[in-house]
């Protein structure tokens, strides 16, 4: 069985969906010959044809528009936008037409398409390559928001999202790319949608987090380990729509929350987080809820960009404030 | 230095204003069809008769902002009436001449100004695309539709409708780029109705003509009188079946003018003189084609009057069905968002729903 | 004292992972320029003519021509000599070329394998590593971290049930209690095709109560614990204490407004309604219990006894809407049975009490009571009750004017058994009684209406099963 990487995960998964649905392509910048520049789409033209893995004119509207169009007619479009940092001018055929069309129809026509891109910042690269947007998709209905934190959820969350009827926005955590290996099965088992996953069990404080700042997060909970503290690790995996109810839960046992995401501060989605916590535990809070986020400023040029991203060190600080009250 | 491309546009015209064939052309076999003819006129004077109820209706309060098609029907019918069912029609906001061919109901259109969206859910044509407010954005989605048919090897056109304002955006750029790049079967009508709101054809672009951004994208192009039903018709015939037959897509220019203004919420006396919109009312395609069909012996006074007075009751039933539809339950406004609602927003669609049994 | 400055090999390419010495443009022992060049690699992608960083003499080469140096190992030595110009040291940006210490619990993450992907200048690399991953980058711009260590996320005990994350996540999506699970997995883990399985079969709903065998079959068994309640701890797992209730709140503050909270406020409120809306009557009675034979259940026989009056008198297994003046009478039997617990009073719903039988009122109490015991009975299954339920005689008290709650219009509350003596013909005998109170709501229902249902629920709890 094949021991893998998070976008090794992606192209394993593609190919697995391409394989089994004649009704899926993918469609980008470079992702053809190239095999995309992040190599998500490695091999896949060569296996299934220009027909099935499709390499468009430089435009993002145009794949956004494409996509919509194809979508709408039966077939299941996976489109890359080869940076989050270009997805800007997507998002009118992303926010007017797919997350509208159900709706806008009464149901005759729908967006079964699935947006990915490589998200977020920490790989030293020129400006716009590092953005972390999630939360300007997460308060547009009609759109599902997915980012995977290891391989085994990128393979199984993005064949989830290539299958759910309505358009997915699948943000890949390009700094955890190729952080480790992991034993993926290729066996076309999805992972289900709109559930967090509990990857660390724990008594004493509740960690909430996505992509990423997963890695940081299981960093710190092993780091306040050493100090006696038992943090639980939530990775929402689903950003939107949110699984509350698992938070709910662990806060319920913990009594304590710190959120971590690297987008900016100010109505990133940890405050969405934040407010439901405030709205539905507050009895079982012991302390107020933190947040660790990026700051409420352009992530700068990479020479600081590690003071920018959430580090464990800032998580660690944050857990014991909660515990210190 | 040598010539690496050039390109000529050309226009195409077979009925003058007046209704009489000209004499430099070959006259496309239509226009022998009186029985066709006389079906496209009916059609055309339907939507005529229907859009000025759709009006009158928006003015005594019975429904929100409508965008009149007045002037169009030449272009409209001729576009809806050249496509077969299997093809998919992406139109801006105004096409209803073309969306009746295809079986979209008169009320639907009215469901939609008035509100509602049950009236995007087309009875008739239910792979069409809805109406659709971000401009030429409809470009793109036809193109998508268009590599849909190709990627699957069906014989399947996609056709969309911008308007002369439409054709500055970048979403029609990139629709007629793909289109030449992928070789793909979309046929995009440019409608130029010379104005778009309050600004002018002219200050939309300094392209002589809109026809030949079409050149750029590589792509068959040709400018028609759109007031014309026979031009119409014959440049979507060719173009329609290029692209059936894997030829790749056309440009057309259909060169017509808005009679009425941009919408009901628009006072184009503002911004455009009456002499112009005098002379336009000169070269309207009713006129043209009805001075045609009588000359031809097929029409008169009375058939027409028989027929606005059978188009105005069918359009009063499907105004009354109209008037008459009872607003949807609070809970659409949930039930459409996704395949299954997710259990925040089933939580938000209970609570919505209690409110409403408590009477708030 | 001489200045030894080690040149670690750069990333030549964007995160290629090594370089091949082709030829050496210096010798060792040799003096060099800033900038002058200095050796000449083979990457992946091309043949790179690598500078020299410093102004000093080549001390040591670490590799000949063809050796493979991983990109961040060291590769040559230098002497520097100060008098020459050299370059401006620049600061580590911080980027983590290393993967974590540990990734999460139970990870079996190897240290072998990294390969840094280094800076301008060239970073070190953290252990000595293996064979990197070969070929591309497979980035156009920037570097990141690549690592062949294999990494598995392990199955992780919560409440005695192991499952990984991904198999939790399920169980979730598909209402599967993991605690009702039993599990097929090696060491007593649960896997996805048991949640799957669960789920199918409807066997492991989530929110029932945990009514599991002791005994289960596989070798699994001996680590199936029953599922531990979250104990409440007022000390974190070092033992150190923590703060147990909110600042503002202190538990036990006497003679000081405490704010209520949670269900105390709740009842505060829904009784204070309740009493400005109904018109509350009271008829009380006794059912003799003589008859009863052994092993009689009495919660379920309290229970069948209502549902036999609501369906003799329908009238009081109705709502009533005072504002609208209408009433609604159910074709179904749902019971509001009161419980008490510690933080207040709640009412969960048994559904459907009229299809039941004793077993099925039976278990349909026991799982009611546990969830609300645990607190995970859903929202929307502590109201939508037709009708309600107070046994409080399991502590004091026979007759009681117990509380409507609209929309309800009737409530039956049940006391203490108690033995009274009976006149029969001949003598005296002790029988067992169950004083029964019923509150009805005169708007909805007549007197003769309850008395009529008074009558059959005693009638229905005298017969002997």
């Amino acid at each position: 069985m094949a021991q893998i990487t998070l976008i090794e995960a992606v192209t394993q998964a593609l190919a697995w969906e391409m394989a089994h649905d004649p009704s899926v392509v993918v469609l980008g910048e470079d992702v053809g010959v190239n095999g995309g520049v992040f190599r998500a789409t490695q091999g896949l033209q060569q296996k299934f044809g220009p027909e099935r893995v499709i390499d468009t004119p430089l435009d993002e509207t145009t794949i956004a528009g494409l996509t919509v169009g194809m979508a709408t007619q039966g077939m299941k479009p996976v489109a890359e936008a080869q940076f989050e940092g270009f997805i800007y001018p997507m998002m009118e055929h992303i926010a007017c037409h797919a997350a509208r069309m159900r709706n806008r129809t009464r149901g005759r026509l729908h967006v079964p398409a699935v947006w990915r891109a490589p998200w977020g910042g920490g790989i030293r690269a020129p400006e716009h390559h590092s953005e972390a947007n999630e939360h300007l998709f997460t308060n547009i209905p009609g759109l599902r928001v997915v980012m995977p934190s290891s391989p085994a959820r990128a393979y199984g969350l993005l064949l989830a999202a290539i299958r759910d009827p309505d358009p997915v926005m699948f943000f890949e955590p390009k700094r955890i790319y190729r952080q480790y290996k992991e034993e993926v099965p290729d066996d076309g088992e999805a992972l289900p949608l709109d559930v967090c996953f509990v990857l660390r069990d724990g008594q004493d404080v509740t960690l909430v987090t996505w992509g990423a700042q997963v890695k940081e997060s299981l960093e710190a909970a092993d780091a306040l380990a050493q100090e006696g503290i038992s943090a639980e690790v939530i990775d929402l995996a689903t950003v939107k729509p949110l699984d509350f109810d698992t938070i709910a839960e662990s806060v319920a046992k913990t009594h304590r929350c710190v959120i971590v995401h690297e987008a900016p501060r100010t109505a990133g989605f940890g405050a969405e987080v934040a407010a439901r916590l405030a709205e539905h535990s507050m009895y079982d809070l012991h302390a107020p809820v933190e947040r660790v986020t990026g700051y409420d400023t352009h992530i700068p040029l990479f020479r600081l960009e590690m003071k920018y991203l959430p580090s464990v060190q800032r998580i660690v600080e944050a857990a014991r404030r909660t515990l210190a009250v | 230095m040598s010539t690496c491309a050039s390109f000529e546009i050309e226009h195409l015209q077979f009925l003058d204003a007046e209704g009489k064939l000209c004499a430099s052309v070959n006259a496309p076999p239509l226009a022998k069809d009186h029985k066709q003819l006389l079906d496209l006129y009916r059609q055309m004077l339907f939507v005529r008769v229907f859009d000025a109820k759709a009006v009158a209706l928006q003015r005594t309060g019975k429904l929100g902002t409508y965008a009149s098609s007045l002037g169009h029907e030449a272009v409209h019918v001729g576009i809806g009436s050249a496509m077969r069912p299997e093809d998919c029609f992406a139109p801006s906001y105004r096409e209803y001449g073309a969306q009746f061919c295809r079986g979209v109901q008169p009320r639907e259109v009215l469901m939609y100004w008035g509100g509602d969206e049950r009236g995007n859910d087309y009875s008739g044509p239910r792979h069409d695309f809805a109406w659709c407010v971000p401009i030429a954005t409809q470009c793109l989605h036809a193109a998508g539709a268009a590599l849909s048919y190709k990627l699957r090897k069906q014989p399947r056109v996609a056709v969309c409708c911008v308007g002369d304002g439409g054709s500055s955006k970048a979403d029609f750029y990139g629709a007629i780029n793909v289109t030449g790049a992928m070789t793909l079967p979309l046929v995009a009508v440019i409608i130029n109705n010379q104005w778009a709101i309050s600004v002018p054809r002219k200050a939309q672009t300094g392209a002589k003509t809109l026809a030949q951004k079409g050149i750029a994208a590589g792509l068959e192009t040709v400018q028609v009188d759109g007031n014309d039903l026979l031009a119409v018709r014959s440049a979507m015939d060719t173009a329609i079946a290029r692209a059936r037959g894997g030829g790749g897509g056309t440009v057309i220019e259909a060169v017509t003018y808005r009679l009425a203004d941009h919408t009901t919420a628009d006072d184009a006396r503002r911004y455009r003189d009456d002499a112009e919109v005098k002379a336009a009312w000169a070269r309207e395609p009713m006129k043209r084609l009805r001075a045609y069909l009588t000359a031809a012996k097929v029409w008169d006074d009375a058939r027409e009057e028989a027929w606005k007075t059978e188009c105005a009751a069918r359009v009063d039933v499907e105004v009354n069905a109209y008037l008459e539809s009872k607003p949807q339950p609070v809970t659409a406004m949930f039930d459409y968002t996704y395949a299954e609602l997710p259990v925040d927003l089933a939580q938000q669609r209970a609570q919505v729903l209690a409110a409403e049994h408590d009477g708030h | 004292m001489a200045d030894i400055k080690t040149f670690h090999l750069p990333d030549l390419g964007e995160g290629l992972p090594d370089a091949t010495i082709v030829e050496w443009l210096v010798k060792e022992g040799s003096t060099v320029g800033l900038d002058d060049p200095l050796v000449s690699m083979e990457t992946a992608k091309a043949v790179v003519e690598v500078p020299s960083p410093y102004s000093g003499k080549l001390v040591k080469m670490h590799g000949g021509n063809g050796d493979v140096i991983i990109t961040g190992a060291a590769l040559a030595e230098f002497e520097i000599d100060p008098k020459l110009p050299q370059r401006a040291e620049a600061q580590s940006t911080g980027h983590h070329h290393a993967p974590p210490a540990t990734a999460g619990a139970g990870s079996k993450t190897g240290h072998n394998g990294d390969t840094v992907v280094a800076s301008d200048e060239g970073g070190e690399i953290s252990s000595g590593g293996a064979k990197p991953a070969a070929g591309d980058a497979g980035t156009v711009v920037g570097a990141m971290q690549s690592s062949d260590a294999v990494h598995a996320e392990q199955a992780v005990s919560v409440g005695g049930v192991k499952a990984v994350p991904a198999v939790r996540a399920l169980a979730k999506k598909l209402g599967v209690d993991l605690t009702r699970v039993a599990p097929s997995g090696a060491g007593g883990v649960v896997t996805m095709n048991d949640v799957k399985l669960a789920a199918a079969s409807g066997s492991a709903r989530a929110g029932a109560a945990a009514v599991r065998a002791v005994a289960t079959p596989g070798p699994a068994a001996a680590t199936v614990a029953a599922p531990a309640a979250a104990t409440r701890t007022t000390l974190s797992a070092a033992g150190k204490p923590m703060r147990t209730s909110p600042p503002t709140a202190h538990a036990g503050v006497l003679g000081q407004p405490e704010q209520l909270k949670g269900m105390r406020r709740t009842m505060a409120r829904v009784m204070a309604e309740a009493h400005a809306q109904i018109v509350a009557t009271s008829i009380v009675d006794d059912a003799d219990l003589h008859a009863w034979e052994p092993g009689n259940d009495i919660t379920v026989r309290l229970l069948r006894a209502l549902v036999a009056a609501c369906k003799t008198v329908p009238a009081l297994n109705a709502w009533f809407d005072g504002a609208n003046l209408t009433r609604t009478l159910h074709p179904h039997v749902d019971i509001g049975l009161a419980v008490d617990t510690d933080d207040g009073l709640f009412v969960p719903a048994l559904r459907n009490a009229d299809r039941l039988d004793a077993a099925g009122l039976r278990a349909a109490v026991n799982r009611a009571r546990a969830e609300v015991m645990d607190r995970s009975i859903a929202a929307s299954e502590l109201s939508g009750y037709t009708i309600m339920l107070s046994n409080f005689g399991m502590f004091a008290g026979r007759y009681a004017t117990p509380v409507v709650v609209p929309p309800c219009v009737a409530i039956l509350g049940a006391g203490k058994l108690h033995h009274v003596t009976v006149p029969v013909l001949g003598g005296f005998e002790a029988h067992r009684v169950m004083p029964l109170s019923l509150t009805f709501d005169h708007r909805a229902a007549t007197g003769g209406e309850a008395a009529r249902f008074l009558r059959a629920v005693i009638d229905d709890l005298a017969l002997p099963r």
